[in-house]
């Protein structure tokens, strides 16, 4: 993964652009979906409106780090207005890359006794 | 199944608005489904307040993400529009130099009149300011000074104001350093600087025991003179200078404020001045030398207090009668400062306005018509842009950015032009107002100049702003239903060349009536040979020469140096001469001065206006150094001295206004028939003020028997500059301690004042020559475009068998025939707006029908050198060329 120049040029994430990856990760999703599912895995702490989660659903777009998906569930299909979203192998990669950067500072904060129990990943 | 939009889809629609209408396009839909999913599940889940707070954050979002959007959309489309000026860089350049020539000139024009008419005196509560003006209108005075008494009179009894001071302008020559120095001085009230709410940088002001009769005299500095004659000195407080016989010491330092109704360069109280401290002075109602200044009381109106003081003047009228002709039209007015200060300039300014206005008008149009014409080569490129998916607000918003960023780069142009000429205009505009010095590039002015150039290029560039709305409508693939627009588009264009036409009309006949006013101004008869002539004004330190006798033996001592000079051919002593530049700034800022007499033989009737007449000493051989010619009787002798039959000349406007143009031999008296001076001979009338002024009544007394010298007048074998140094030397060697200004030759003296005509007669020149080019280069380029466009047409005419005169008829009348609509237009619109150009002319009839005619042959013969060019080139289509084009 490192040394990758395109993956690095996108590094930090800001947390919110960086749970909106990882709600992608585990399948295509349209906008609310993405809402729910970060808002759940964040117990809330990460909470997006729709203005914010629509910028950063442009930038990823236009980065290149996600793209509109053609296959939606068969359930909705009929719904033409909702737009699934897919994370592209860049994306992919670049979520791997920038969790990677925080298992490194988890490991150091272990080193330096700053964080005592495992566990939080 | 999509449904109808329910309140709150409509609400959250409304809410995107505020973003880009490319992402509204792109995620509009996509986000207003999310929020309607999301709002469902928060009401069902957590009720109202949990919705009203999912409403906050969604409104928090959109703004948070707003701006950004907005400024990424806003550097694309600056990238994009950069992209397309360079890719025509001629119509850029052109588009450009005309934009920001029009915005030059009206900056430049702007900023003087905001400096001067708009912006507020720059005292405490200007609006409080006013001037008290007495005037005697059916003497055709308009401008009175005043006496100390009636200064009294109006400071005890006025209601409206809270202060009421006086001031007069004296030239003193102060000694303190190796050399006389002379210094333009205020004389003004212990309280004028309270009045006007000035206070010093250094010392104090005056205070009301400064004024006291009998005080030790004081003086306080302007900034300006302390900086230039005393550089700065920080210990200047305390040291004196001998002024008048007197010891001043100097109380204050002046901040570096404009100064009204004078530059100054000191001031004193009025118990300091020699004159204006004479009791026999004081005691005389009739001898009149001041301004008032007044302030209003807070609350109090410009118009209550003009009642105010006009009550006081009746009352005087009333109590002396003999002071105040019932026939003089005796008045008094409060006019607002501001007012009074730009007076003389408005006129001015506000014709360079409009004339600047026409410019912007005329570089505007031709903008636009190229605009116009580039449409059909830029709607191929909108076109695709739409069908490639840009909305049509999104191509507006493309057009308006590079509208908009043109604006902005003519502007800066524009304001470059304009620093660049302020300079010139400022000194232009010191000769109509004292305001001129404040004028700079300000604030405001950076303004106007942005949102002139921004609004001007965003009114010719919306012509094509609207044009692919249409086109959009209208779909690609009908392009025959284009004609119908193209059309309309050439009307437009039409239009627009016969609305420069008729502007560059007005423009060129403004232009033409200011400067046959100005030739004329050249033309007139002076009444006086200016040629090699020297002239200077000689300022005796007056309290040495404080008796007649010592003052006519300087006036003999320094007439038989400067006569004896090599290369003098005759030389007189004068109180001043014509056009003398002291007599003339005096005239402009106090008005004429004229002394009143009575002719013998000729009683005043009840309440009659004395005879007034301007009064001028000289020495014998003045009328001959001045080449004024005499026309009855004599000029004065040697012998007219001292001892002699008391004996005057008087000009022929004189002698035809009191004595039926045979005055030699009669007698008037200057002190109500005490004493009679005999009329010996007539001589011609001078243009004494201003070549523009009719000749006033004159009276010349010979300087023996009334000594006072002012002026030298040398007239010289060769070049007078060269016996500048000569004469001067001469002077020195009879008195160094006497100061000598307006070292210059009588041509000089002339020539100034024509000065400020002459820049007017220049700034409209130049205008109109703008104007006349910029509409050449529209009618020129706008016919090129139609024949370029209409190649297939004429290659068939021709084909056909007309003859290239044809073609290059039918050309030249289709672009001659728009601009006799313009110049139709123009003539109309002249003669409707030119009126107000009568107080800058000069024995021009606003509607002068020369310059009418010189301007048309000037417009349509340049027009129609514009429209040949394009004409040629349609007579030199090759048929087969033309043809193979389709």
């Amino acid at each position: 993964m490192n040394g990758n120049k395109g993956v690095d040029a996108h590094l930090p994430l800001t947390p919110a652009l960086f749970h909106v990856l990882l709600a992608l990760a585990d399948g295509d999703k349209h906008g609310y979906a993405i809402l729910k599912d970060v808002a759940l895995r964040t117990a809330g702490e990460v909470k997006l409106s729709t203005g914010t989660l629509y910028g950063i659903i442009k930038r990823l777009l236009n980065e290149g780090m996600i793209q509109e998906s053609r296959r939606r569930p068969v359930a909705e299909q009929g719904d033409r207005r909702r737009i699934y979203y897919r994370l592209t192998p860049l994306g992919l990669q670049v979520a791997a890359a920038e969790a990677a950067r925080h298992e490194k500072v988890v490991a150091l904060a272990r080193l330096k006794k700053v964080l005592r129990s495992p566990g939080i990943a | 199944m999509r449904k109808p939009p329910s309140r709150r889809n409509r609400f959250y629609q409304a809410l995107l608005r505020i973003l880009p209408s490319d992402f509204r396009s792109d995620f509009g839909g996509d986000m207003e489904q999310t929020f309607d999913d999301q709002a469902a599940d928060v009401e069902q889940r957590e009720g109202r307040m949990g919705v009203l707070k999912l409403w906050l954050d969604t409104i928090s979002g959109v703004f948070r993400i707003a701006p950004a959007e907005h400024w990424q959309m806003l550097r694309q489309d600056t990238r994009y529009a950069l992209r397309m000026m360079r890719k025509n860089l001629g119509y850029t350049a052109v588009a450009l130099l005309t934009l920001a020539l029009g915005v030059g000139v009206n900056t430049a024009i702007f900023s003087v009149i905001h400096s001067t008419l708009l912006r507020p005196l720059p005292y405490v509560h200007s609006d409080q300011l006013v001037i008290l003006r007495q005037q005697a209108l059916r003497a055709g005075i308009t401008d009175l000074t005043y006496s100390v008494a009636e200064v009294n009179d109006y400071r005890q009894q006025n209601h409206t104001f809270s202060g009421v001071v006086e001031y007069h302008h004296m030239q003193f020559t102060l000694f303190g350093r190796d050399e006389a120095e002379r210094v333009q001085t205020g004389v003004v009230s212990a309280n004028f600087f309270d009045l006007f709410g000035v206070r010093p940088i250094l010392g104090r002001t005056f205070l009301p025991a400064d004024e006291q009769p009998g005080a030790p005299p004081v003086l306080l500095l302007s900034n300006e003179y302390w900086r230039r004659s005393r550089h700065s000195d920080p210990d200047i407080i305390g040291k004196t200078f001998e002024m008048n016989d007197k010891v001043h010491t100097v109380v204050g330092v002046l901040p570096p404020v404009p100064q009204y109704p004078d530059e100054n360069d000191v001031y004193m109280t009025t118990s300091a001045c020699p004159f204006r401290s004479d009791p026999r002075f004081i005691a005389n109602r009739g001898n009149r030398m001041m301004r008032v200044f007044g302030r209003l009381k807070p609350g109090v109106t410009p118009k209550q207090a003009d009642a105010d003081v006009a009550a006081i003047a009746g009352r005087l009228q009333q109590e002396y009668p003999k002071n105040y002709p019932a026939d003089a039209g005796y008045n008094a007015v409060a006019v607002p400062l501001q007012q009074e200060l730009t007076r003389q300039a408005r006129p001015t300014f506000l014709v360079l306005l409009a004339a600047a206005g026409f410019v912007l008008l005329i570089a505007c149009a031709n903008v636009a018509n190229f605009s116009l014409a580039r449409v059909a080569q830029r709607e191929r490129e909108l076109l695709v842009r739409s069908a490639l998916g840009a909305g049509r607000g999104r191509l507006l918003r493309q057009l308006l950015t590079e509208s908009v960023l043109m604006g902005v780069m003519a502007g800066a142009l524009g304001l470059l032009l304009a620093s660049g000429s302020l300079r010139l205009l400022a000194e232009f505009a010191m000769r109509l107002t004292s305001r001129a010095r404040e004028i700079s590039l300000d604030g405001p002015v950076l303004l106007f100049a942005l949102a002139a150039a921004v609004i001007t290029s965003m009114v010719s560039g919306s012509v094509l702003a609207f044009s692919p709305r249409e086109r959009v409508a209208a779909g690609l693939k009908e392009w025959n239903a284009q004609s119908s627009i193209a059309g309309r588009r050439k009307r437009v264009r039409n239009a627009l060349i016969v609305l420069q036409v008729a502007f560059s009309f007005v423009l060129l006949i403004g232009a033409g009536l200011t400067v046959r006013s100005l030739v004329k101004l050249q033309n007139v008869d002076p009444g006086f040979t200016p040629e090699r002539v020297l002239t200077m004004g000689i300022n005796l330190n007056w309290s040495k020469y404080n008796t007649p006798e010592n003052r006519r033996a300087a006036g003999r001592r320094i007439l038989e140096q400067v006569q004896s000079l090599p290369g003098v051919l005759s030389a007189a002593v004068s109180s001043s001469f014509p056009l003398d530049p002291d007599n003339v700034a005096m005239y402009n800022s106090m008005g004429p001065m004229p002394q009143d007499f009575r002719v013998e033989g000729a009683p005043l009737r009840q309440g009659e206006v004395p005879p007034l007449g301007d009064v001028r000493v000289c020495s014998p051989d003045y009328f001959k150094t001045l080449g004024i010619p005499v026309l009855m009787g004599r000029a004065f002798a040697p012998t007219d001295n001292a001892d002699a039959l008391r004996v005057a000349v008087v000009n022929q406007s004189l002698a035809r206004h009191r004595f039926d143009g045979r005055p030699v031999g009669k007698r008037i008296s200057f002190d109500e028939g005490k004493n009679w001076t005999t009329i010996v001979g007539v001589v011609g009338d001078t243009r004494e003020f201003g070549l523009n002024r009719q000749p006033d009544d004159e009276i010349y007394l010979p300087i023996e028997q009334n000594p006072a010298v002012g002026s030298l007048v040398v007239r010289t074998l060769a070049e007078p500059a060269m016996l500048a140094n000569l004469v001067r030397r001469a002077i020195w060697n009879f008195d160094s301690q006497t100061a000598l200004t307006n070292v210059e030759t009588l041509e000089q003296a002339r020539s100034d004042t024509l000065k400020s005509p002459r820049l007017t007669a220049n700034l409209l020149g130049l205008f109109g020559i703008l104007a006349l080019v910029i509409a050449a280069t529209g009618i020129g380029g706008i016919l090129a475009l139609s024949v370029s466009q209409r190649v297939h047409e004429i290659g068939i005419r021709l084909a056909l068998g007309a003859r290239p005169a044809d073609v290059s008829r039918m050309v030249i009348g289709h672009g001659m025939l728009l601009v006799l609509a313009g110049l139709a237009l123009g003539a109309a619109g002249a003669v409707a707006i030119t009126p107000p150009l009568r107080a800058l002319l000069f024995g021009v009839a606003p509607t002068d029908p020369w310059t009418f005619g010189g301007a048309f042959l000037v417009l349509a013969l340049t027009a129609l050198i514009a429209c040949s060019i394009p004409a040629r080139r349609a007579t030199r289509i090759d048929p087969l060329v033309a043809l193979r084009h389709e």
